[in-house]
This record gives C-alpha cells, structure tokens and sequence, in this order.
C-alpha cells in the first residue's frame, strides 16, 4: 500500500468545482489502495488580501474590517455551496467557517485598536487563509462518502521555531507529534486534511513557514508519515525546459534530481523553493510535480537519482529579467584582505540580497546582479560608504537593461567544453556577453547580456542543446 | 525534583552523606527547591531540609510538610512556576505513551530548565526529538541512570571514546533477565522457578513483562544507538525478542558447546535487535547473576568491555550525580565565558 501526501495550490482550489475536483483526484487515489494525506494552501488570492487587510488595520475603522470580513465571508459560502451537495456536510462547513471569520473580525478589530502590526500578529492573520480553506476541502471529500478528519499545521504537530513569518520546522519534534496524531488515522484509512503554510512555535503561538509555503508543509508531512511520494498539484504540467511563451516547443522535463530542481527555483514561483525541498532531499523522498486540470499526465519526478538513461548534458535554460548589473571598481580593492566584504556589509545591511557575483583574480572590479528595483538604494549606499574612504572604492555603476541567463543540468558536471558550446552559440548570433558566472558545483552556468538580446539567446541555446527533442 | 521513589531518595542520601566533598572537590553544593511525590509537592525557594524530606517520605508524602507543602500542586505546575536550574525527572517508566514524565520534560525544556531523567520511557519513545527541543531552548538533558543503572556505560563511550568511531554495540543491559537466564543454566531450573526465584529476592516486578520480553533492553538498545550512535531511532525500529522461550534444553546444548544463551541487546550498522543469542563463556562480555555488561566495539580502539551492576536505587542516584556535575560544570564555562565577552 502507498503512503502519498498530495498538497494542493491556490488555483487548484480556488473554486466550489475545483475542489469537488480535487476531493474526486484524492479519493480515486485512496480507492486504488493509497493511504493519503492532503495539504491545502489558502483560496486563490485570499493570502495576499489577508497581507494587505493586516497592513490596512492599523490604521483603518471598523467598518472597513467588517466590510472586509463579510466580503471574505460571502466568498467562502459561494465555494461552500458549490464545493460539496450534500446540506449536512454544507451547514457544518459553514458553521466552522462562521466562526473562523468571527475570530478573524476581533484579531483585525485588535489590530486596529492597538494600531500595531507585529511579525506575530501578522501571522496570525495570514493563518485564516488556509484555516478557511481546509476545511471546506475536508467538507467536499466527506460529501464523497470518505473519512476524512481537518487539522490545523499546529493541530497535526508541526512545531517551528519562533522566527515569525520564516519559521523553521523542529523536524524531529515534529515528526514525533505528526507520528503520533496523524499515524493511527491514515493507517485506518481517513484522510487527513492539513492547512499548508501555517504551524506553531512550542508554546503554541501560530507561525508561518514563509518562503517554500505549503509545498514546504507537505514536505515536512511527507518526512514525518515516511510517505512514498509527495505529489505537489499545481496548474502546470511541470517543469519545462524553458518558459513557453519564449520557445513554443519548450517540453515537460519527466526527471529531475533534487539538486537540478533546486537550481531551477528561479524559475520563478510554479517551481518549489529548494527550503521546501529540504526535508525531503534528506529522507530521499521523491516529489512530482502534477497538473491538476490534466491529471493523466505523469508530471515531472523529483528524486535523489536522475534518470540513469539521461545522457542530456543541458535540461534547461531560464531567462531571469528585471535585474541590474552593478559594478564596483577600485585600485585599492587589489590585494587588500576584507575588501569584498565591506562591499557585501553594505548591501547586506540595507537588506540587498546579491543574486550572482562575478570577479577577475587582479581583483580591480567586482561585479553583482541585484534586483532592478533596488539599484538606486543599493548604489547611493555603496557610494556613502564606500566611495573614496581610503581609496578602495573609485567608482560605482551600474546598467539596468540586462537580464540573466542561466543554463542548467546535473551532466553539466564533469562534461567538457559545455561552456565553449554556450558561448559559441550566443556569439554565432553576435551577441556580447557581460558577466559569467559557474559555481564549482557546475551545475548551472549564468551569465549576463543585454535584455533585448535575452529572448534570441534562449531560443539558440535551447535549439543548440537540442531541449525541444528531451 | 519530580518523583521521590527509590532513586530520588538514594540522591538525597548521597547529598547527605557526601556534602562535604561535592563542595570542597566539585564546587557543587546543590539546594533542593521542589519535590513532587504522588500526594503533592514540597517547596522552599531557599532549600528543603534533606532529612526533613526523608522523614515525611517515610511517613507518607513530602506535601504534609506543615510550612512548605502543597498537597494540591501538580508537577506541571511546580515545574512551570518554581525557578531552579535542573530539573531531576526521575518518574516510572511508561512505555506506551510516555506520559507523564515526556510533558514533565518538555515542560521543564520550555520554561529553560535543564533536565536530568532516569527514566527510559520518553526516551525510547521520542529521543530525537526530546534532544532537539534541548538543543533548540540551549538546555542540557542527561540520562546516565537509564543505561547501566551506576555503571557510566554511556559517558564510557561518549567521553573516553570521543573521536573515535563506534561501529556496534552489544550488550547484556537488563540485571533481571541475566539473573534468571544464569539460575537455569548454572541450576537447572526451569524459566517460571528461576522467575520466582527473581521475584521472591525482588529483581523482578510482579509484571515482569519489560523485563523477560526484552522491552527494557530495547529501551537501553534506542538511547545509546542516539546517544552514541547518533542515530535517529525509536522503540518501534528495534526487533524485540524476550527470554520465554529460551529453554533448559537450549542452554544445555549451548553449553556442551562452550557456550550459553544470554539476553543480547545490539547496534550493528542500522539494524537494531534485543533477542536470546548464544555467546562463548570466555567472550567478557559473558557475566553472571544481576550483573550487566556492555562491549563497544570502535574502528581504531578495537573493542572495549564494561561491566557493573545495572540497577538499584543508590547506584542510579548516583548516575544523576554525575548528570548534575556534569550540568554544574557546563553552565559554569558558560557563565564564565558570557562574563568575558
């Protein structure tokens, strides 16, 4: 018999039909001999009007909260009534989800009395996304007859530390309750249902797990129930061999290793983020990745091995725009230990996150990629302090219209003449390259060109690697 | 102090009696601020008189102190509310839930209070996780008591073995089942009369259960496989087979051999076993009667035996004073390097 954790996404239960859909994919799994438990993340959208109604409080009315509550009331109904026939299984449905938003009302109301919003408080509200949505999932497998029984992520075990809004598992502490609670009910056959995102410190306040969200919270199910799989639902197919809308004949990639799928996190947001792999790299728990709307297809498999038969040396190549190349230069940087790290101190402290770093051995220059956004902030700092205190810094620019290019694939490694073949490439279509980066991992080379030249580039390299054929 | 059997009284005899020394030698002069017992809780911020405890507890329960007692507090209550630095957890053992003695720890743990316990239960049940929640609230936990009763079988390999590599460990850890397998093979008796035996000289309980099916020892196996071994396991991993079956014909034909039949608790790789296995006479780890003994074996060292008792009041109590020196002198380095910084 398999032991399966299925999480479910925003889209795939974002509305009464889907998650009668949902309820459908999880129960024909657990007729055909499958010991299931299911993550849900919040509605469609409902997690981000939580963070905007939690900002808004503090300094809002009442009215406005309770106009936001109803609103938010009335949409859970409208899923309610589509999601689930039977009006049995509705009114007690409803009765949870009245109760929910009440307790809602009165956290917002609190908020807006105190007009402070703490990372604790803040979690606390961004928690009744999910809590509302559960159990309306819970409600529409029950209405197909199943046993079923809804958690809260505190309520199943999940214990982190008290690092508001980025927690962090205790996973052997978790495990342990998760063993405990949840064990005995999926070897009977009921099927848990678990809120993603949202867990509790040790003394039970509630916590979210930040970045890797409710992928993370299946995750960590996965690890502590020792599933076989973790079946990620989502709204695409997988994870193709580059964005679509770029190269039409991009493909499904059928398998990945752990370590490529966590390259790939830049893909942007259909891919899961490598803290969500985590628990699962170390227990060798393989993840898929499924449409929802197409569920004959196989997905893409995450596992400890790739595919022995795989002999492709690039899977996939992305293009990550809206960044900005920033350079900085100086004799005095030359020889002199710690200088780099004034550079870095700078940028850290004004909390700039450095995404790739390129530099020559004479040490004259360094040169980062930073979010676009942040390039006025991040070079008015770095020219404060930095910019002739000692001579180390002379000069700091920047060029705001490039974008990334990153070429990626576990055969990377140990292959030759892989980076002749993607520079050959990007040159035949006289294209200059800015900056190139490849980790002594090698399992991705990045570099920089201009962003008008970004489309042409992922096109040759996709052609050159032969991806639309994988 | 949470339970006041025969473990928690043995400690504050000890304290009587070596007072004197743990000052002068150890720098250790330890106050008593709570105990609990089944009929409630004596407390004093400043220190319980030592022999005044021993007096109640021989007249019934240290909550009848008529100044410091509190025959309605319970030890959830004590542990949450009384500020000490450790405490000393030394509650029967439960093997099914753990309970009470797991949430007395965890309690202890979140309200930043060290632990020492003696008992196997929360440890067979749940150690992973119970030594992370340590490490996550910077408090210690230690348990010498619950291997080898007084005989230091965890500090040996922790301590004198540190850097080198234990590769397996086998070991006879439970006194009671090798005083009945020693009576049948050396006179002759069946497995019910060397029982009776054990329980008429009070090595065994009436519900001899943990004892004769191995669940002690597998508790024993789940701790030093963590500990030392650094494994991530509980009670549920190991392969549990006790001494019922092990019959006179059996021992016989082991001995003609050279041999006999012991009770054997091992590690070896990830596989961890309790089960009745023949051993040669001469190997050391082969002792007789209540005695235990524990045989690591380490990649550079070769392989190592110890043995001593395995149980009894005092000699566990002594455990815990080991347990609470070794806490003393941690939390002095850290005082001491805090104050320098």
């Amino acid at each position: 018999m398999k032991k399966i954790v299925m999480k479910f996404g925003g889209t795939s239960v974002a509305t009464g039909e889907n998650i009668r859909h949902v309820a459908s994919l999880v129960t024909q799994n657990a007729k055909n001999d499958c010991r299931i438990a299911v993550v849900v993340s919040a509605l469609a959208g409902v997690t981000n009007t939580l963070i905007e109604i939690a900002e808004q409080a503090k300094k809002s009315d009442e009215k406005h909260i309770q106009a936001f509550t109803k609103e938010l009331l009335d949409k859970h109904l409208a899923t309610i009534s589509t999601a689930m026939t039977s009006k049995q299984v509705q009114k007690e449905v409803t009765q949870i989800t009245e109760k929910t938003i009440a307790e809602l009302e009165k956290v917002l109301t609190g908020i807006c009395y105190v007009g402070e919003l703490t990372p604790k408080s803040k979690d606390y509200v961004l928690s009744f996304g999910e809590r509302l949505s559960a159990p309306i999932v819970w409600g529409a497998i029950k209405d197909l007859k199943f046993e079923t029984q809804c958690f809260t992520g505190k309520e199943a075990g999940i214990v982190t530390d008290s690092n508001f809004g980025e927690a962090d598992p205790l996973m052997n502490f978790t495990t342990h309750l998760i063993h405990e609670r949840l064990g005995p009910l999926l070897e009977k056959g009921v099927i848990p249902v678990v809120t993603g995102y949202i867990a509790a410190n040790q003394d039970g306040i509630v916590t979210t797990v930040g970045r890797g969200g409710s992928d993370y919270t299946a995750t960590i199910l996965g690890v502590a129930l020792g599933v076989d799989e973790v079946w990620i639902w989502t709204d695409v197919d997988g994870i193709m061999t580059t964005d679509p809308k770029i190269v039409p004949k991009a493909k499904m990639l059928p398998q990945l290793s752990y370590q490529e799928a966590a390259e790939m996190a830049i893909f942007g947001a259909k891919v899961m983020h490598p803290r969500a792999l985590e628990p699962v790299i170390k227990e060798n728990i393989p993840v898929r990745i499924r449409n929802v709307f197409h569920p004959e297809n196989q997905g893409t498999l995450i596992t400890k091995e790739p595919d022995a038969k795989a002999t492709e040396v690039v899977k996939a190549v992305a293009m990550i725009k809206d960044v900005a190349m920033l350079n900085v230069s100086g004799a005095g940087m030359v020889g002199a230990p710690g200088s780099y790290a004034k550079v870095f101190d700078v940028l850290g402290k004004n909390n700039i996150n450095v995404m790739m770093i390129s530099t020559a051995v004479s040490e004259a220059n360094i040169s980062m990629i930073i979010r676009r956004g942040l390039l006025g902030r991040a070079i008015s700092n770095l020219e404060i302090a930095l910019l002739d205190r000692g001579g180390l810094v002379s000069e700091v620019s920047a060029e705001d219209d490039v974008a990334v290019i990153a070429v990626m694939g576990a055969n990377m490694k140990g292959t030759l003449g892989v980076a002749s073949r993607i520079f050959t490439t990007v040159a035949r279509k006289g294209i200059n390259i800015r900056m190139i980066a490849q980790g002594s991992s090698e399992l991705n080379i990045s570099f920089v060109v201009k962003e008008k030249d970004g489309t042409a580039v992922v096109r040759a390299i996709h052609e050159e690697f032969n991806l639309d054929k994988i | 102090m949470i339970g006041y059997g025969v473990v928690g009284q043995g400690l504050t005899s000890i304290l009587m009696r070596r007072r004197a020394e743990t000052v002068k030698d150890y720098g250790f002069n330890p106050k008593i601020v709570a105990v609990v017992d089944k009929g409630g809780a004596a407390i004093n911020s400043r220190g319980l008189s030592l022999e005044k405890l021993e007096a109640l507890k021989k007249k019934g329960s240290v909550a009848e102190d008529a100044a410091f007692g509190h025959p309605k507090m319970s030890a959830l209550d004590v542990i949450e509310s009384v500020e000490a630095e450790v405490v000393v957890e030394a509650t029967s053992t439960n093997v099914k839930s753990a309970e009470p003695a797991l949430s007395y720890i965890t309690k202890a743990f979140k309200t930043g209070k060290h632990v020492v316990t003696t008992n196997k239960g929360p440890l067979a049940l749940a150690m992973p996780a119970l030594t992370e929640l340590a490490d996550y609230n910077h408090v210690y936990l230690r348990f010498s008591g619950t291997v080898g009763g007084g005989t230091p079988m965890l500090e040996f390999a922790k301590k004198c073995l540190a850097g080198d590599k234990i590769l397996a460990i086998r070991g006879i850890l439970n006194g009671t089942t090798n005083y009945i397998l020693t009576e049948m093979a050396e006179k002759h008796v069946t497995f019910q009369q060397a029982l009776a035996s054990a329980q008429k000289l009070g090595y065994a309980e009436t519900d001899p259960s943990m004892d004769v099916d191995g669940i002690d020892t597998a508790c024993k196996v789940v701790i030093m496989a963590n500990w030392i071994m650094n494994k991530k396991l509980t009670l549920k991993n190991v392969d549990i087979k006790g001494i019922r079956d092990v019959s006179l014909q059996a021992l016989d034909e082991a001995a003609k051999r050279g041999n006999t039949i012991k009770l054997i608790g091992s590690i070896d790789g990830d596989k961890p076993t309790v089960k009745p296995t023949e051993i040669a006479k001469n190997n050391p780890l082969c002792v007789s009667g209540v005695l235990n003994a524990v045989t690591f074996v380490s990649e550079f060292a070769g392989e190592e035996t110890i043995v001593g008792r395995g149980a009894g009041g005092m000699e566990t109590a002594s455990a815990v004073l080991r347990d609470l020196l070794d806490i003393r002198h941690k939390l002095a380095n850290r005082l001491l390097n805090s104050n320098s910084e």
